[in-house]
């Protein structure tokens, strides 16, 4: 099979990939070793955060968060988005410190979309918080979606422009021939004139194939989630220095993260769990919110995800061959910017250029530094 | 921590006698049952019952009192009330006790789930007042509540050994609704003649039927097309059986055959195969039941339905076998003892056999066909929203359940998982064991916070 285009994962930034080139016309066939948002862009707490970023990845969040606002029509498809508060809170005056430095920085840059809140406003907002905690952060455009259903529907989107989507399609190979890249995987093999590589945990192997070289790691950030609650928490919740993060549903779950991480064996699809750090996750979660206590697991589980040394992804065009492009290395807060990695992507495919400054993702960035 | 030779998981037929043979050898084995006594389901509280003249349950219900009290004199150490939500690959158990989070560690693992009721998701089936009829025994078991007139339907051995029991305590039964179709007949008559071999078995049955028959309980052969009646409540049950009927009942107890029960198995990562002539998914094990994973041995009907007796000699030739895995006996030794309880095995099979064709799970009440019939009913996911999930390219049963919600629920798919896999088949024109099932994960139950959270306090990690 050829296309013009050749995307290697069906995550979240494979698809929204396909469907930014497809409604340009341009062909395209993306190919997935499991199915469409088995991994991390599937089983992921759905955050759409722009507060607290890496000040070199928050103009891609602040398009991405505009572009979220908008996703179910664009698409045509329901994403789960919902438009929600969230809040980091500060435990004492020592993270309030800590957010004033940042808020400094943040000026200095010309952002306004984070704003701190003092205690009065915290217990507003979350009327069950501890008292002893004293403010914290908050952005307003922030909210939440459902995983496997954004990614499904930019799926669906791009099939609707053309795009062919091949799942249980695992590389065996990928060479560039001349001016052509050559896949191979158990259900064919497919010809392209470029090739973005999207593949997530498995990214380093594709980067391989293509020339590139990535210190990428992987793991498996850790989630658990509640039987059904009476609704306590409006906002979507995390903290400045503790390891809490959670949001309630709409149908009264909570779902608990906070970036603990299990074990993680990519080989075999596989993850275990780390019950001692889910414990003290829970732990966490009682003392910022006594009303925790009465809440039961109903489920745990663990995505395969990429991380970077750095905690910032890989964007932009392979150093080692021509007409090769990665999206990958999000390091647990990739899905947010699904959206306009996506059209990063499609401009730097079809144009070579993209008004975003792409210099802090450079996949060479390791390779550069000098001792 | 705490740490064994062996740790068994579940106190049922199969748990418990495993754990006597291994008491006699001076291994360190620790019983974990979630029952307050042991027993399992079908010997649920037979050392104990609330009846006054717990005979009328059957002979075999009684015989259980004395496996119970032979595994007790044993010396095993046996945790009551220890309900299990982890086991890891790596030997450690966490489970519940006593309101706290407790972990042991074992060198061997053997896992004895036993069977739970096949879901028979007919119209109505999540109506309050339906129940399944295993459900209707473990009231009578355990707190000696009935429900009078009754409508049960549905097939098999154990639907009409509650009616039985029904009867013997002269609680009136509405109806019998028994959809074994007629060419089961047929095609199970094949086996007869190697089930006589077993035929203190086949006696019982049959016994059964004529309690049934003689008591003059109206019932229905070969009945199809079954609904449950009623708005908000079951009000009664329609169904076809030499023409139209329905009968009125406040309770309808549905049965349609057991499977094992494979939510533990799976959430350790075991292989699991599809079960062709007892259409149910079951642990991978050798005739040892050693599992994928080597220290992890599966018995009983958690393994395979093979029935309570069968159970008995499966949990012994698994505790054999771990025995010599820990360097008790010799192979030869295990093999020399292995032979009565092989041939009990094999003479159980042939019954087996005829009872897995003649009780065959008709494929209309295994896998709902009506658009609006619930599949899911912790998330109320019906057949319409798992097909319209299914049109928009979720064609793998996690797939789905990522879509639709289905099996996110508190029963982490118990109920519905089967039913997906089932019309992922259908739907994909695909054998079942193909489409695959649920990927579970632990906890196996709802794990308080706050108990979970306090299990930091003991574990070597916590201080990190």
């Amino acid at each position: 099979m050829n296309a013009d285009i050749l995307i290697i994962g069906g995550g979240i930034q494979g698809c929204a990939t396909a469907f930014h080139l497809a409604r340009q016309g341009a062909s395209v066939i993306v190919l997935e070793k499991d199915y469409v948002a088995r991994h991390a862009s599937g089983v992921n707490a759905g955050g759409v955060r722009l507060l607290g970023r890496d000040m070199a990845e928050v103009p891609l969040s602040k398009a991405s968060m505009e572009m979220w606002q908008t996703l179910d029509e664009t698409l045509g498809e329901d994403t789960g988005f919902r438009r929600k508060t969230l809040i980091n809170i500060a435990a004492d005056e020592t993270d309030i410190e800590t957010l004033k430095a940042r808020e400094i920085r943040m000026r200095a840059a010309g952002y306004a979309h984070e704003r701190i809140i003092d205690r009065d406003e915290l217990r507003a907002a979350l009327p069950h918080v501890h008292p002893s905690c004293v403010g914290g952060v908050t952005s307003e455009l922030d909210g939440h979606a459902i995983p496997y259903k954004a990614t499904s529907a930019f799926r669906r989107a791009a099939e609707r422009h053309g795009a062919q989507v091949v799942e249980g399609a695992e590389l065996t190979s990928l060479r560039q021939v001349g001016s052509t890249w050559i896949a191979r995987t158990p259900t064919g093999t497919f010809e392209a004139a470029r090739v973005v590589n999207c593949a997530g945990a498995w990214a380093d192997r594709v980067a391989m194939m293509i020339g590139d070289h990535v210190p990428l790691s992987h793991a498996a950030p850790m989630l658990m989630i509640t039987a059904r609650l009476p609704h306590f928490a409006g906002p979507v919740v995390g903290a400045v220095s503790r390891q809490l993060s959670f949001k309630q549903f709409e149908n009264g779950t909570v779902l608990i993260g906070g970036g603990a991480k299990g074990f993680a064996d990519r080989d075999h699809n596989t993850t275990r769990l780390d019950y001692a750090k889910l414990a003290v996750a829970s732990k966490t979660a009682i003392d910022f919110f006594p009303i925790m206590k009465t809440a039961s697991i109903n489920r745990m589980w663990a995505g395969l995800e990429a991380y970077m040394p750095d905690n910032l992804p890989v964007i932009g065009p392979a150093v080692n061959a021509s007409d090769a492009y990665h999206a990958f290395g999000f390091s647990a807060h990739g899905f947010q910017m699904g959206p306009i990695v996506g059209q990063v992507m499609a401009d730097l495919v079809l144009t070579g250029a993209t008004p975003y400054d792409l210099n802090a993702f450079r996949i060479d960035r390791y390779d550069r530094k000098t001792l | 921590m705490m740490i064994f030779d062996c740790a068994i998981i579940g106190a049922g037929p199969a748990g418990m006698s495993a754990a006597v043979l291994l008491a006699g050898t001076g291994l360190r084995v620790v019983v974990l049952d979630r029952g307050a006594g042991a027993g399992g389901q079908i010997f649920r509280a037979a050392a104990n019952s609330p009846l006054t003249d717990a005979g009328v349950l059957g002979p075999d219900y009684t015989d259980g009192a004395g496996l119970i009290a032979e595994f007790e004199r044993s010396g095993v150490t046996h945790m009551a009330g220890a309900d299990v939500w982890h086991v890891g690959e790596d030997g450690t158990i966490l489970f519940s006790h006593d309101g706290e989070t407790r972990q042991l560690q074992a060198r061997e693992i053997l896992m004895c789930p036993g069977a739970m009721e096949r879901p028979m998701p007919i119209p109505g089936w999540t109506l309050p007042g339906v129940m399944t009829a295993g459900a209707a025994q473990v009231m009578l078991k355990s707190d000696a509540v009935v429900a009078e007139n009754a409508v049960f339907a549905g097939s098999g051995p154990l639907l009409y050994l509650i009616v039985a029991q029904y009867l013997r305590l002269g609680v009136p039964v509405a109806a019998v609704v028994d959809t074994t179709p007629h060419e089961n007949y047929l095609s199970a008559l094949p086996y007869g003649p190697s089930a006589l071999r077993a035929w203190p078995m086949l006696r019982k049955g049959l016994g059964l039927l004529r309690e049934i028959k003689t008591a003059r309980v109206p019932m229905f052969k070969s009945a199809t097309n079954l609904r449950v009646l009623g708005q908000g409540r079951a009000s009664g049950l329609a169904f076809d059986s030499k023409g139209a009927q329905q009968i009125a009942a406040q309770h309808v107890f549905l049965h349609h055959g057991v499977v094992p029960q494979t939510n533990m198995t799976r959430a350790m990562g075991l292989d699991h195969i599809w079960n062709e002539a007892q259409q149910s998914w079951q642990v991978k094990t050798d005739d040892w039941g050693q599992s994928s994973t080597p220290h992890v041995s599966v018995a009983g009907d958690g393994a395979g339905i093979i029935g309570a007796d069968a159970a008995r000699s499966a949990g012994r030739l698994a505790a054999m076998n771990i025995a010599m895995r820990l360097g008790e006996v010799s192979v030869a030794d295990r093999d020399r003892w292995a032979r009565p309880d092989r041939a009990a095995l094999g003479h159980l099979a042939s019954f087996r056999g005829f009872v897995d064709r003649l009780y065959a799970p008709v494929p209309a009440l295994s896998v709902p066909q009506e658009p609006d019939t619930l599949v899911c009913r912790c998330e109320e996911q019906s057949v319409q929203a798992l097909r319209d999930g299914f049109d928009a390219g979720a064609r793998d049963p996690n797939a789905l359940k990522s879509l639709t919600r289905c099996g996110m629920g508190p029963c982490q798919g118990r109920q519905c998982g089967p039913i997906v896999s089932g019309l992922l088949a259908q739907w994909r024109r695909e054998p079942i064991g193909d489409v695959g099932y649920f990927r579970l994960r632990s906890p196996q139950r709802l794990l308080s916070l706050e108990e979970f959270s306090r299990f930091q306090t003991i574990t070597p990690e916590a201080g990190e």
